[in-house]
């Protein structure tokens, strides 16, 4: 029981990135569908741990993580995918743009802050194909210029601005 | 130098020795700076878009969902609706998925009664003062005026920053908006604030909270929009607005020369930071004298 339970509440943390990362990963096709993606992921997690299918409760975060990348995916492939909104904000729309498998290795590293060896064994690829992926992403969004906010000279730093929101 | 090295120290792979070897490295090499520099930004750029998903509580269902497998085993229909051929020995499994309704019918019949109880105590109270009150007044003038810059800001960049028709005045009959804007308002100044990567777009007249007010957009290069708002002050706020969090939002409110200021867009709140300072030093200079016509 106690190890069953403690599956359960791995689970249970991970929602909250799971949600963060699908909702990147899907980021042309919606909140609600990428909703839909955590949901059903954590669903057969939690039926293949509930089947002691893996050693430790650890497994079970992970294999939601890479379910989820497969169910993402497969709707990619199946074109259920649609364009970015022109009014989203460039970053959105470039990620949108990237190839699938480098946005899943780009978000998973970033994003969720996996080491390259733990990204690469959840996309089931070689180390060396994920640093790939992930620096052709990051080519690709190179030209965004998320920009510069150093003060320029002569500016002191004005005390009575505050952040109020 | 072989820049998946350089990746790899974005990403925190390296060993601390191979980390300062790079660090050194890149202080001699200013293009490989630069690209590390933009890849850190991206990074920063991704988390904060996407980090207020992770805050949010999840959806009921999704936080369900383990617990329910733990307790139930998988859902025999992938509706999850209940599965009356399930072999079980008692009804008590089906009692404990009846629960969460349950408890959520106790709590609406909970919340229903103590709906009911307060407005029942605060008509009875209205019955027994009001008849001794003096007439209602109208909102005090403090009431009015300490809050309220940053939501009337906040009101008129819903309204128009992401408008097909955001302002009335475009950038290039800037002259003539801040002519406009100075009759109506007795203030007028357009700050430029490119050193912050926001190029002004135009400007309107907007309502204020108690006179018009200026609102002028400005787009950083990534698209987004960032307004700033002003409107004379009559006096000093008591109270100062507390800090809130919205998801998309920041906004830095500061005052000066008897005028209100907000500046608001869906930036990080250090580069909003910067550009208000930008913003508060263009408008506190001297250079002004020429503003006027800029």
């Amino acid at each position: 029981m106690g190890q069953r339970e403690d599956w359960s509440l791995r689970l249970e943390a991970v929602t909250p990135a799971l949600r963060r990362f699908a909702r990147a990963l899907c980021v042309s096709s919606g909140a609600a569908a990428a909703d839909d993606l955590v949901q059903t992921a954590i669903d057969r997690a939690a039926v293949r741990a509930r089947r002691r299918e893996f050693r430790d409760a650890d497994a079970a975060p992970i294999a939601a993580y890479e379910i989820l990348i497969s169910l993402a995916r497969e709707k990619v492939s199946t074109g259920g995918d649609h364009r970015a909104a022109p009014r989203e904000p460039a970053l959105l729309r470039a990620l949108a743009d990237l190839p699938f498998e480098e946005r899943a290795a780009l978000l998973l590293v970033v994003l969720e802050g996996f080491a390259y060896d733990a990204a690469a064994a959840i996309l089931h690829a070689p180390r060396e194909a994920v640093v790939m992926r992930l620096m052709r992403a990051r080519a690709a969004l190179a030209p965004l210029d998320l920009h510069p906010s150093a003060p320029q000279d002569g500016v002191r730093r004005a005390a009575h601005l505050r952040v109020v929101k | 130098m072989d820049e998946s090295e350089l990746h790899a120290l974005v990403d925190g792979e390296l060993t601390p020795q191979r980390r300062r070897e790079l660090e050194d490295y890149l202080s001699q090499h200013k293009e490989d700076a630069a690209l590390v520099e933009n890849w850190r930004r991206q990074n920063a750029a991704l988390r904060a878009a996407f980090e207020p998903v992770a805050k949010e509580t999840p959806p009921l269902s999704l936080r369900n969902t383990a617990a329910r497998i733990a307790a139930f085993g998988a859902p025999p229909i992938e509706s999850g609706a209940v599965h009356w051929g399930r072999p079980s020995s008692s009804f008590r499994p089906l009692r404990r998925l009846n629960e969460p309704r349950d408890a959520r019918t106790r709590k609406a019949l909970i919340a229903a009664a103590a709906v009911l109880l307060a407005a029942a105590s605060i008509g009875a109270t209205f019955m027994i003062i009001l008849p001794r009150l003096p007439t209602p007044r109208a909102p005090s003038h403090a009431q009015t005026t300490t809050h309220g810059y940053v939501e009337r800001a906040e009101l008129a960049y819903a309204t128009f920053a992401q408008d097909t028709h955001p302002v009335d005045y475009d950038a290039a009959h800037k002259p003539e908006m801040l002519a406009a804007l100075l009759e109506r308002i007795g203030f007028a100044f357009a700050p430029d604030l490119s050193v912050a990567g926001l190029r002004l777009i135009g400007g309107r007249l907007t309502p204020g909270l108690q006179r018009p007010a200026g609102f002028l957009i400005y787009e950083a290069i990534g698209g987004e929009r960032v307004a700033l708002y002003f409107e004379p002050v009559e006096e000093e706020p008591r109270e100062l607005v507390p800090p809130r969090t919205d998801q998309n939002l920041t906004a830095i409110e500061w005052r000066g020369e008897g005028i209100a200021f907000v500046l608001l867009g869906p930036l990080a709140g250090d580069r909003l930071q910067a550009a208000a300072e930008r913003a508060a030093y263009e408008i506190a200079t001297p250079a002004r004298d020429e503003g006027s016509g800029r």
